[in-house]
Order: structure tokens, then C-alpha cells, then sequence
């Protein structure tokens, strides 16, 4: 850390402080030393750019840079600010793609929502809005959406023209004569969900795939300014339906950093409880789509058996078998029954009793393994470049759990380890995901036992002790926040005003958005038949894809 | 004469197949549906890939500006007789995403739905309620409300 507090010191700085346990945060004061600064580090290490979050501060006239970078051998990370002018003209700044291959698309997610010109990105098109925001701005504080909105007919009738003026026009640089083609894989594709994959390929052989996203863009960081910030839960949990619980616990976190508020242990092991029962929902999915998507659907079927048993408890504790908008500021939105606990008994002892059968039936299957074996191969050295996360990242043998590196909730008073593969192919992301299910199961186990104990000796009292008081208001601030989603990494730049009764600015860094980066990177030269395969194991969620 | 034609309904209506087709995150309930436990197949529901053989277009909830015009070119594509069911919050005001202005609020009255699936995401057991009452309005030989009418027959798309 000392190092890199040293190189940001060669530059002028308005400050360099230092910020929880693994960060640095810094203000550069101009922006013309970003360029040499950034590869200053990258040499020192620090190889991954976490993402790009430009805030909008209408007042003073002034867009503020966010770069959040990441070295996940060291687990040093840095907050770099620098602050840019509003206006069209001054509105530019060098791009960082040339240094970091993963600021690619964070760049032009910048650009389309902010509008703020990266100079030197090698593709700056519009990215994740529909075609109706073409040439505006949506996410600047006086970008009028209701004026946009009054004619949705003329909005609607744009997006289909750019479609169609897509469809006529893809081809016209292809040779006729070849066999080269341009294909639609998406939205309705099965395998696909809501995404729209153009793959440009010569017969059976993939030359270069350029995603379509944001069929499923609810704008949910400009949402969220629309809501109080217990409100807000509702829009975070919609990141990704799959695995909800962890996005609002890293929401929450942000908030209670904010307020200056300590949530009890019941609530913070209750945190780690709950959220570890969405990522095994989560991952019973994931496992099933991977399975899916080779064309067998019985795995799907069992997990989705057992996903059931899990549902049940999140029903018996909240009500709501998927949204349960559970997680609130200041700790757990209910008390908690002790005979809620035999709904999750129950779930344990179903993962119990199938799991034997599962490893012996798919995990050990022998024509799976020779499928996916030698396909959609990540190195580690690429994990880093792309800074990807999650269990793709462990596939790989890169040791990164948010839960190990920077505990939050309670983890930090488990004894976890980091589980790895090595290869990173497909068959390894699918392997990591039934590890990481198993030792999700794990940490339930442990959680619930913990809990259980204290109660007994009248350390935690369930019904009184999952709530603390968060003020309504809270002061001007801001915060991250990191959470070890289901997916990956999950980043939340939390922005307050004075005396705020709504966030002023929430950035959400979701991990789908840099593996659908890779995507392209992945199935150059491979054939249409790898497409489904590679695309299920890098366990994509629209979702989170799209925000 | 009167019952072959009962009878043809009855077999339609017993064999209702949905365009595989996710909008939003209502679709994990509804493959939960399919799941063993809720085991939407022994009602004679089973999601197909493509439009060309789906009698039933089911909307997953919510619907982006983006993905309406594919939603209504596979509502399109499929034969008659073809009905639409809206499932969740979404689908009928913009649900959650009510303030945000990215999200279609009025879908149901661009493509009219048969039958609402009410919930955030409904229940599986809602869902299947949902495709009986399906059922029925087949069996009545009552016309699709699609059919009759809605903003989607003046779009292009």
C-alpha cells in the first residue's frame, strides 16, 4: 500500500487518505495526469479497473470521475477521483482502455449515461440504452425523462427503425459470394434470455461476436434517486432476481457507512444466513442452465427440486419466495421465529441426502467432462486484464472471494478458504460452481448453528435484535461498499446530499457486465455449436447485465 | 356438427403450449412452474422455442421499450388461435419499476392480455390458476382479447 501511496504522491493530489482496511483514496487534480498515473500503478500491480462511475453534480457545474482499481493477488485497491467540466466541449478525458482492457465497456456504459467522452477508446458506440436515447443523456441530473417520454409511440417506432436499418445494412460489407453471414443468436433463443448475440460467422466457424444488451434496462441506478433510501432496496434487489439478498446487503452497507450506524450481530449473521441461502438458489440455477444448455435437462430438474426446500424458508421468513426485500438499513427487515429454522432443516437435509447423487450422476459425467474440457479457456493473466470475479475468476486459479478479502456481515468470523481450479475452462466454472454451492451450504450450517447457540445462552434475542435505528435524513457523504454476489463482485458507490432523503448517485458495478465482455474474446474460431456452452458457463445474468 | 367443434376446442385447450420467450424476472418463477414440484406439464403446458407452434404468448413481466417490438414480432409469428398472458406487477402498470422511465407501463394495453397472473413474481401456483382460467375461456370458445383489439394492430414493428 505504502508503494502505491508513493507513486500518487509524485502527482498533485487535492487529497490521498486512506479508506477501510484495503483502500486508498485519492483526488487527482488535474486530469491530464491520469494517463501517466494509471500506468504508474498498473506496473505497481494494481492490473484490474473495477469499473468507471461518473457523478453528475449539477450545482457545481462539475462531472466527477470514479475509478475504482484492483489488484486481486494483493488485495490493494484505489479510489481514484478526478474532476471533469460539465459542458459539452470539457466534458473529455483519455480513455484507459489501452491500459485496461476491462474499462471497455464501462467507458461507453460512461459515455451513453453521462456523456462523457473517453478520447482514444478504441469503439465508443452507445451501449446498454435503447435507440430512442440516441445523441442524450439519460443519467445527467437535467436530462427532463418525462419530456422524453410523452411521445412512447414515436420512441418505440425509433427503436424499430434502427433494427431494421441494422438488418438491411449488417450485411453490406460481406462478400457475397462467401459464406459469411450475420446472425441473430437472441432475444428468444432459449439458451439466451434477453440478450441479442450478432454473430458474424463463416459457416460453422465464429468470426467475431458483438453483443446487443439492454432488453432488459430498467435504469434502476436512476431509479433508486427517485425513492427513499429504504425504498430504494426494492429497485437494488431487482439487480438479479436469482440471488437478491447480497445486492441489498451491499446496498445496506453503503447506507449504514453513511449514517454511522453498527448493526447488531443477530442482523449481520443473519446477513450472512440469508444471503448464503440466495447464492444456493442462485447456484442450483446456474448449474442447471449449464446443463441446459448441452441439451440435458434433468439436472435442471433435480436442483430445482431442492431450490424449493430453500424457497420454503425464504417464504416462512419473509413471505415472498423470491422478493423478499428482506435486507433493510440498520440490519434484517424482520425478526426471526426460531421454528423458521426447521423450513431450512429441512432444506439441509434434502442437499444432503441428493447432493451424493448429483456429484456421482453430472459432476463426475464423463461426456460433459469431454465436452467442456478444452473450451472457453480463461488464463489467469486474462482474469486480471478483464477484471472479472466470481467463480469465473476462481475457475482460473485467481484467489478472490469479497467474502475473504475485505469481510463484511460476519464472515469475518468464519474460517473460510478460497476454493480454485485451475484451468478455467468451461468444465472448471461449472466445477467452482458446485464447490462454491457446497461450501455455501457450509457456511448455512455454520450460521444457523451459530445463531441457534447464542439464543440459547440469550446472547441474540431473534425478535428485538434485528433492527437498529437509520435516520431518515442522512448527511452529505459517500461510500462503497463490495459484496461477493452469487456472480462476482458487486461494487455500490453510494452518493448522499445534505440532510438527503433519497440517494443522490448509486452506482452499480455487476459482474455479468465484464464476463459478457468476454464473450467475444471466448468464442472467436470456435463454432456455433460452443456458443450455448461457453455463454452457460459464464453464468450471465440479464439482469445485472442490463441494470 | 356443434360438438366435433366443442371437441376441438377441448383438445386445444388441453395441450396449451407458450412461446419461450423471457422479458423479465417473472420468468424464474415460471420455470419454477415447470420444476417437479409445481410440474406444469401434467396440465398439458409446455414452453416451446419457437412462435410457430405456441398457442400461448406469456408475458414475463416486465417489458422494456427495447424488447416490445420483438415481443410483438413473436406474437406475430404465431398461428391462430393464439392468446396472451400477463404475469406479475409489471405487466400491468410497470409494477416496481413504475417510476422509471425506461419500462413500458401500459403493455397490456398494446398487446391485451387474457388473463392477469397477479404478483411480484406470482407464485407458481398463481401461474397455473392463471393458464386454467386459459383453459376455460378456450373451452367457452370465447375470442382472444388480442384479437379484438389494442395499440399493437396500429404499430409497426
Amino acid at each position: 500500500m505504502e508503494n502505491v501511496r508513493k507513486i500518487i504522491e509524485n502527482f498533485t493530489c487535492e487529497y490521498v487518505e486512506n479508506y477501510k482496511k484495503t483502500w486508498l483514496k485519492a483526488k487527482l487534480s488535474s486530469k491530464d495526469d491520469l494517463l501517466n498515473l494509471s500506468e504508474a500503478i498498473k506496473k505497481e500491480g494494481l492490473r484490474s479497473l473495477s469499473t468507471v462511475s461518473p457523478t453528475d453534480f449539477l450545482e457545481d457545474n462539475i462531472m466527477e470521475m470514479n475509478y475504482f482499481f484492483e489488484d486481486l493477488d494483493t488485495k490493494r485497491n484505489l479510489w481514484l477521483k478526478v474532476d471533469l467540466p460539465r459542458d459539452k466541449e470539457g466534458c473529455k478525458i483519455e480513455s484507459l482502455t489501452p491500459l485496461f482492457a476491462s474499462a471497455n465497456w464501462h467507458e461507453r456504459e460512461a459515455f451513453s449515461m453521462f456523456g462523457v467522452q473517453f478520447l482514444n477508446h478504441p469503439d465508443l458506440r452507445e451501449i446498454i440504452k435503447s435507440e430512442d436515447f440516441k445523441g442524450v443523456y439519460p443519467f445527467r441530473k437535467d436530462f427532463d425523462w418525462d419530456a422524453h417520454e410523452k411521445n412512447q409511440t414515436q420512441n418505440i417506432q425509433q427503436i424499430v427503425d434502427a433494427f431494421k436499418k441494422e438488418q438491411n445494412e449488417n450485411e453490406k460489407d460481406l462478400d457475397p459470394d462467401s459464406s459469411e453471414t450475420i446472425l441473430n443468436w437472441g432475444p428468444t433463443h432459449p439458451a439466451s434470455g434477453p440478450i441479442r448475440l450478432r454473430v458474424h460467422c463463416d459457416g460453422e466457424e465464429v468470426i467475431s461476436i458483438d453483443p446487443d444488451i439492454g432488453y432488459v434496462w430498467r435504469a434502476l441506478e436512476h431509479l433508486v434517486t427517485k425513492k427513499d433510501f429504504v425504498g430504494a432496496i426494492v429497485a437494488v434487489e431487482r439487480l438479479c432476481f436469482m440471488d437478491n439478498i447480497n445486492s441489498m446487503v451491499g446496498y445496506c452497507m453503503a447506507v449504514e457507512e453513511i449514517a454511522e450506524v453498527e448493526i447488531t450481530p443477530f442482523a449481520s449473521w443473519m446477513r450472512v444466513l440469508l444471503g448464503e441461502v440466495a447464492r444456493v438458489s442462485s447456484h442450483f440455477m446456474g448449474l442447471g442452465g449449464f446443463f441446459n444448455n448441452m441439451g440435458l435437462h434433468t439436472l435442471g430438474m433435480w436442483n430445482m427440486d431442492t431450490r424449493e426446500f430453500f424457497l420454503d424458508f425464504l417464504e416462512s421468513y419473509s413471505g415472498a419466495r423470491i422478493a423478499t426485500a428482506s435486507i433493510e438499513p440498520g440490519g434484517v427487515r424482520y425478526g426471526l421465529d426460531m421454528s423458521m429454522f426447521d423450513e431450512l432443516q429441512k432444506a439441509l437435509d434434502k442437499f444432503d441426502n441428493s447432493v451424493g447423487e448429483v456429484e456421482a450422476v453430472f459432476v463426475k459425467n464423463p461426456t460433459m467432462k469431454l465436452r467442456s474440457d478444452n473450451v472457453g479457456i480463461l488464463t489467469k493473466e486474462e482474469v486480471h486484464e478483464f477484471g472479472l470475479s466470481g467463480i469465473v475468476a476462481r475457475a482460473s486459479g485467481v484467489k478472490t472471494d469479497i467474502r475473504i478479502d475485505e469481510p463484511y456481515a460476519a464472515y469475518g468470523e468464519l474460517d473460510l478458504e478460497y476454493i480454485t481450479q485451475e484451468k478455467g475452462s468451461a468444465k472448471d466454472r461449472f466445477m467452482m460452481l458446485f464447490l462454491d454451492l457446497k461450501q455455501s451450504v457450509e457456511i448455512i450450517k455454520k450460521a444457523k448453528a451459530h445463531i441457534e447457540k447464542a439464543v440459547a445462552d440469550a446472547k441474540m434475542n431473534p425478535t428485538k435484535d434485528h433492527m437498529v435505528k437509520v435516520p431518515k435524513k442522512l448527511p452529505k457523504g459517500e461510500a462503497i461498499s463490495r459484496v461477493e454476489w452469487a456472480r462476482g463482485e458487486v461494487l455500490m458507490h453510494l452518493v448522499t446530499e445534505e440532510k438527503a432523503k433519497t440517494p443522490y448517485r448509486l452506482k452499480m458495478r455487476a459482474p455479468s457486465f465484464n464476463h459478457t465482455m468476454m464473450l467475444n474474446h471466448l468464442l472467436k474460431g470456435q463454432t456455433l455449436a460452443d456458443i450455448p456452452l461457453i455463454f452457460g458457463s459464464l453464468y450471465i445474468c440479464q439482469g445485472d447485465l442490463d441494470r | 356438427m356443434l360438438k366435433i367443434l366443442d371437441f376441438f376446442d377441448y383438445a386445444k385447450s388441453e395441450s396449451l403450449w407458450m412461446a419461450h420467450f423471457c422479458t423479465g424476472c417473472c420468468s424464474l418463477e415460471m420455470a419454477a412452474a415447470m420444476g417437479p414440484r409445481y410440474d406444469w406439464e401434467r396440465y398439458g403446458y409446455l414452453p416451446t422455442p419457437t412462435p410457430r407452434q405456441a398457442d400461448v404468448l406469456m408475458i414475463t413481466g416486465l417489458v422494456s421499450k427495447k424488447i416490445l417490438p420483438a415481443l410483438l414480432r413473436t406474437y406475430a409469428q404465431m398461428p391462430e388461435p393464439k392468446y396472451v398472458v400477463a404475469m406479475g406487477a409489471c405487466s400491468f402498470d410497470g409494477g416496481p419499476y413504475n417510476d422509471s422511465l425506461s419500462v413500458i407501463k401500459n403493455p397490456t394495453e398494446i398487446l391485451p392480455a387474457d388473463v392477469f397472473i397477479a404478483g411480484c413474481p406470482p407464485k407458481p401456483e398463481a401461474i397455473i390458476e392463471g393458464l386454467e382460467q386459459v383453459k376455460q375461456k378456450i373451452k367457452n370458445g370465447e375470442p382472444s382479447a388480442a384479437s379484438q383489439g389494442g395499440l399493437w394492430k396500429e404499430m409497426e414493428f
